[in-house]
């Protein structure tokens, strides 16, 4: 039996794997492992059924003319390696980009930074978690100087006696983490979803407050306003604990809750409730993931919930506080360690001379030699094919993840030269000219870091198929043909006590965390600045991490930046995750069961706006935006507002519709919301179809 | 060398350009000046009636004075433009300053409207003492100051602001007479059956004392307010009088500019002065498409419109549709759009409890919502001003927007749910599956989510399984029918 966690989301529960005769023969809940106790959603439950996939590549694979067709190792590496010294040599290093994912381990997404920046020197790096938690992570170390999803253990949940969640469906993207919920509801606590869809969190919960998609944030100040009207604010937390609160109070005068109500379509009664609720409740948290996040503005959508914690005295207490329900498998670590272009591990700053002298000071180059910060995940493919002329992607299938996808997927086919690095043919690797076929998680070591700021262990349970390589294998290979293969050992535990020394001193400062207290059962959360700390679960407790301890108030407005609705895109546009997929589908619709139990994108319209346009349940429609058309089926349902189509992202096509418009501070593109058409497809409707790409 | 932004008008149209300027970046292409008639910073018009309600006035600067310096504009605060010289794109203040500029905007807002009435004036600048308008800060704190030693008021104009003021007075003893000339309170926004609701609402729970179809002729005073004399006799006595019969929009500045005015001074789309691209124009002064607004909302969506022009990014201001509440507490009227229908085609959609105080009615044409006027019902406001806003489709059940648990569909049984249905969509558990477990001796919810890993995952479905468990246990109805639908099914 092999003690390790899910591939999928950033819950990463514990699971079990049982081998017989060098193959998985059983995958179980880990009873033992706090986050899930032994739960499992269908998605980790049938995670087996990808592993000895028929479809799995084994090989590498090389474009010839219109195919892939299968070369042994060396050829395609020397191949990459050769027109990585050719672009470079014609267009200077930054035209050799990189572009990650949150779901690499940390000792990848590390080293993955560091190739960029040592073996290829090229500024040009970003992964998808820009797409996923940079709002949240922008608007946390803006306000409290750090950046750590939950700031403190999942079960904390529990304790709430008041829970606002805000743009999160955990009971169908993570619903092991609904036991947290659960308990706390069991307890007497009253929940409150905040979600332009009546969602299965929403159903679960004690009011639902069902907002225009696009609105959160002067829903957060029409709050803030009442909790100062009504004298709810902890005005002796925000004399000592904070600064800038009087430039909030100003701000938030504008948005009177009449006025808020209009906005939002929230009625003046449940803002009220909401925040007495809040303000009354003996612990209160306030959560925010991608519903709220993923906006032109959702920095500082998150800020505004930032500010209403604050003020209600929440931050820090015991069983309370913002948080955000991070994503992706390691989208906490994964945005740590230096995957981001203006990060290096440790969450340092690549701007900052400190910084870069001692990261460059533990990689044993010189600080000078290392680029300068580069820009964010859409510019970065945006820049395909002009600036950037040949992209290494990894652990990402941005022609069906990125906004404008179908704008990114002809940057794409503009790039001199593709290398994609997965285990199955993704969309993305359809294109490539190279594919190195990589590692799955029963079939490696390494950490990855949880939602809570928990540092787990990846452990292998099998030997890859015969072919595959890991990520730090493909890495030295090539850093070995480009004269640097010393700097980039491919032992995953060599990697992270590296991770550990460039890490030191960091905010997100991983120095004590070593395999061995993790491999003895340790909880460890960051930071753990030595062998003996024991890790922070909770952070907060006295001090915030800006250099006067104090947290600070933002003052943010909101200036209705979502896509303007008109006569020709009369309707709001939104999208999400699924129960059944994950992400880009890359996975789940390889998995004969998750695929048979949702094989295709359904449109969540409300009946009443089907009437309107002549719509019955399973009508093929042609959804347009400004951008592009899809074609989906809808599914009626009243739990969508009637103004508003919902459709789950993890099929190709769907983001070709939605806005890569992008918050000014976290680069974040506006996914969940934009002005959309609807219209039938006229028959024959006979044959099953498959959404277009 | 900046450009020079002179914003005459610190009102709530007026600070909002401002603050929509400085978010778009303004400060980097402008010098921003702004004068306001008031000494006091930009505050929020809308909470006067708050305020004279006895609410705190601390929350109300929506811009203190400390905010302008702060944020790089020059305020000159109790200081009136008298004039403005458009050939040389220059503004003369009364305190004899002249300042030049690239951009004018005119926010100078409107005034309170004093019916002609015998006795109301000391001379041609100054009421009787007594008598007040009910427009400024200044008004309010006075008729607070005023209302200490009083006990009975008249309120003149029984529309929306006439009604604050009267509930206002009210929360501060006072014995309060609303006069209306028309025979239907608030008659903009309500037609008859509503306002005669609302009517009731007033004098029962506010307990307003209400004349409609009566003018007041005189105001009565020795030194100071007695009384009001109406048109074709009668007296009221009182101690105080608010007019609240309409405003005026204030154009002098324009007239005397040679701006067109009609109504207001007429506009653009881009709210500029039809006569002169350098003067643009907004809120309760300006006329656009023959409409003048008085409302917030109108006002600052075309401040952000004037912003985005300013700043020089394209946008047009195409109209507003408006929404009108009364604050008043315990009495809710809120209405929107068209009071009535106006053809033979347009639905009205009408729900009324006259004892209640429960008056609702909708019009709605093309099968969308165009009207709403609701009387003492808050539950449906913000649904129904999202569909009037938002054009949003309507259920063909229009009583679902009235009440909308009419839409809902019963709570599905136990018994009802078919075999196949997936109770626990988490682990792929099936109802049939769940009985079965039952049939093979798990007595116990637990014991069958242990059996079937149902709940083992999100757990939302553990109170239905435990139904179906209850349900399938019981001899008469349980396993036995279940094999039997589960075999025909």
């Amino acid at each position: 039996m092999t003690a390790t966690h899910c591939p999928y989301c950033s819950l990463q529960c514990g699971i079990e794997l049982e081998t017989r005769a060098g193959a998985v023969t059983a995958l179980t809940g880990l009873e033992s492992f706090p986050t899930n106790r032994g739960g499992l959603c269908r998605k980790g439950s049938t995670a087996l059924e990808l592993l000895a996939h028929p479809e799995r590549l084994t090989s590498p694979l090389l474009r010839v003319g219109d195919e892939l067709v299968p070369v042994d190792w060396d050829t395609a590496l020397d191949r990459v390696a050769a027109e990585i010294r050719r672009v470079q040599e014609r267009y200077g290093p930054d035209a050799v980009g990189c572009f990650g994912g949150g779901g690499l381990t940390n000792e990848k997404a590390y080293q993955f930074g560091k190739f960029a920046r040592v073996a290829l020197r090229s500024a040009s790096i970003d992964y998808n978690g820009r797409f996923c938690m940079s709002s949240a992570a922008a608007a946390a170390t803006r306000s409290f100087g750090i950046d750590r999803g939950l700031p403190f253990p999942l079960p904390d949940i529990a304790e709430a006696d008041v829970l606002l969640l805000v743009g999160s469906n955990p009971a169908d993207t993570m619903p092991p983490a609904m036991r947290w919920f659960e308990a706390g509801r069991e307890r007497g606590a009253e929940h409150i979803v905040v979600d332009p869809r009546y969602t299965a969190t929403a159903a679960a919960a004690h009011r639902h407050l069902q907002p225009v998609p696009g609105t959160d944030l002067a829903l957060a100040n029409g709050l803030l306003h009442i909790a100062i009207a009504d004298g709810l604010v902890d005005e002796e937390y925000v004399r000592t604990r904070t600064t800038g609160f009087d430039e909030v109070r100003r701000a938030v005068r504008a948005d009177w809750p009449d006025r808020v109500e209009r906005t939002t379509g929230v009625p003046v009664a449940a803002l009220r409730a909401t925040v007495h609720a809040l303000a009354s409740a003996g612990q209160a948290m306030i959560l925010t993931a991608r519903g709220a996040e993923q906006h032109a503005d959702g920095t500082d959508t998150v800020t505004a919930w930032i500010n209403l914690a604050l003020a209600l005295g929440l931050q820090g207490r015991p069983g309370s506080g913002w948080a955000t329900v991070t994503g992706q498998g390691n989208g906490q670590g994964g945005r740590e360690h230096g995957q981001k272009a203006d990060q290096l591990p440790g969450y340092r700053k690549l701007a900052d001379p400190a910084a870069r002298a001692h990261v460059a000071g533990v990689w044993g180059v010189d600080p000078d030699s290392l680029p300068q910060p580069g820009v964010s995940a859409y510019e970065l493919l945006d820049s395909l094919g002009t600036d950037v002329k040949m992209l290494l992607l990894g652990a990402s299938n941005p022609v069906v993840s990125a906004p404008n996808a179908a704008h990114v997927r002809r940057r794409m086919e503009s790039l001199d030269f593709l290398v994609v690095t997965d285990f199955f043919l993704s969309e993305s690797a359809r294109m490539a000219d190279v594919v190195f076929p990589t590692t799955q998680f029963a079939e490696e070591e390494g950490t990855l870091t949880n939602l809570e700021g928990r540092v787990l262990r990846r452990r292998k349970a099998v030997e890859p198929p015969a072919g595959v390589r890991s990520e730090l294998e493909i890495w030295h290979a090539l850093a070995a043909r480009l004269g640097r293969g010393e700097f980039f050992p491919t032992e995953p535990r060599e990697v992270y006590d590296e991770l550990r020394r460039a890490s030191a001193g960091g905010p997100a400062d991983y120095a004590g965390i070593s395999w061995e207290r993790l491999d003895a059962g340790e909880e460890l959360f960051w930071p753990c600045p030595s062998d003996d700390h024991p890790g922070t679960p909770r952070l907060f407790a006295e001090l915030f991490a800006h250099p006067d301890g104090k947290a600070r108030f933002m003052a943010v407005t909101p200036r209705g930046v979502t896509e303007r609705t008109d006569v020709t895109y009369p309707f709001l546009l939104t999208t999400g995750r699924s129960r059944a997929h994950y992400q880009s589908g890359t996975q789940t619709r390889r998995s004969p069961t998750l695929a048979a139990a949702e094989p295709e994108a359904l449109a969540e319209v409300h009946p009443d706006l089907a009437r309107l346009l002549g719509l019955t349940d399973g009508d093929l429609v042609r959804l347009t935006t400004r951008r592009a058309s899809a074609e989906v089926r809808i599914r009626c349902t009243r739990t969508i507002r009637r103004d508003t189509v919902f459709v789950p992202f993890h099929w190709p096509g769907v983001n070709d519709l939605t806005s890569a418009r992008l918050d000014p501070t976290s680069r974040m593109p506006e996914f969940k919301a934009c002005a959309v058409a609807v219209s039938r497809v006229p028959a024959p409707l006979s044959t099953p179809q498959e959404v277009p790409a | 060398m900046k450009e020079q932004l002179v914003v005459v008008g610190n009102g709530m149209a007026g600070g909002r350009v401002v603050e929509e300027v400085l978010a778009r970046g303004g400060a980097d292409r402008y010098d921003i000046t702004v004068f306001g008639a008031e000494p006091y910073g930009n505050y929020n018009r809308i909470m006067l009636s708050h305020v004279l309600a006895g609410e705190d006035v601390s929350e109300i600067y929506l811009n203190p004075l400390d905010w302008y310096a702060a944020s790089g504009v020059a305020l000159h605060a109790g200081v009136r433009v008298v004039r403005i010289d458009r050939s040389s794109q220059k503004v003369f203040a009364d305190d004899g300053q002249a300042v030049a500029y690239d951009a004018l905007v005119l926010a100078t807002g409107s005034r309170t409207f004093f019916p002609p009435m015998d006795g109301m004036w000391l001379d041609d600048r100054t009421l009787i003492p007594g008598v007040f308008g009910f427009r400024t800060l200044d008004d309010t704190v006075a008729m607070i100051d005023y209302a200490r030693e009083r006990s009975s008021a008249v309120v003149v104009g029984g529309g929306l602001l006439g009604l604050e003021a009267a509930y206002g007075l009210r929360q501060h003893g006072l014995d309060v007479h609303v006069v209306q000339g028309g025979p239907v309170l608030m008659s903009q926004q309500l037609d008859s059956p509503a306002g005669a609701v609302l009517r009731g609402v007033l004098e029962k729970k506010v307990g307003l004392h209400v004349h409609t179809g009566r003018r007041p002729a005189a105001i009565r005073s020795t030194g100071s307010v007695t009384g009001v004399l109406l048109d074709g006799g009668g007296t009221i006595d009182a101690e105080m009088v608010v007019v609240t019969a309409g405003v005026r929009p204030n154009v002098g500045l324009g007239v005397a500019s040679g701006l067109t005015v009609e109504r207001a001074i007429v506009v653009d789309d881009r709210m500029r002065s039809v006569d002169d691209p350098a003067i643009s124009v907004v809120g309760e002064c300006a006329q656009h498409r023959g409409e003048v607004y008085g409302l917030v909302a109108p006002l600052w969506e075309q401040a952000a419109v004037l912003a985005d022009v300013l700043t020089g990014a394209d946008a047009i201001y195409t109209g507003s549709r408006t929404v009108t509440k009364l604050k008043v507490a315990g009495v809710d009227v809120t209405q929107m759009g068209l009071r009535g229908p106006e053809s033979e085609d347009d639905e009205l959609v009408q729900y009324s409890e006259p004892r209640r105080g429960v008056h609702t009615s909708l019009v709605i044409r093309d099968d969308m919502l165009v009207g709403a006027t609701l009387v003492g019902d808050t539950t449906q406001v913000a649904a129904l001003t999202q569909a009037f806003d938002r054009r949003l489709p309507l259920p063909e059940n229009r009583a679902e927007l009235l009440f909308p648990q009419a839409g809902q569909p019963a709570a599905v049984s136990a018994a009802d749910l078919d075999p196949s249905t997936q109770v626990c969509t988490c682990s792929g558990v099936t109802k049939e599956a769940i009985c079965d477990a039952v049939a093979a001796g798990a007595g116990t919810a637990a014991g069958v989510m242990d059996a079937t890993r149902a709940g083992k995952g999100c757990g939302s479905c553990k109170s239905l399984v435990a139904r179906i468990v209850e349900w399938a246990g019981t001899p008469a109805e349980g396993c036995a029918r279940c094999d039997l639908v589960a075999v025909g099914g």
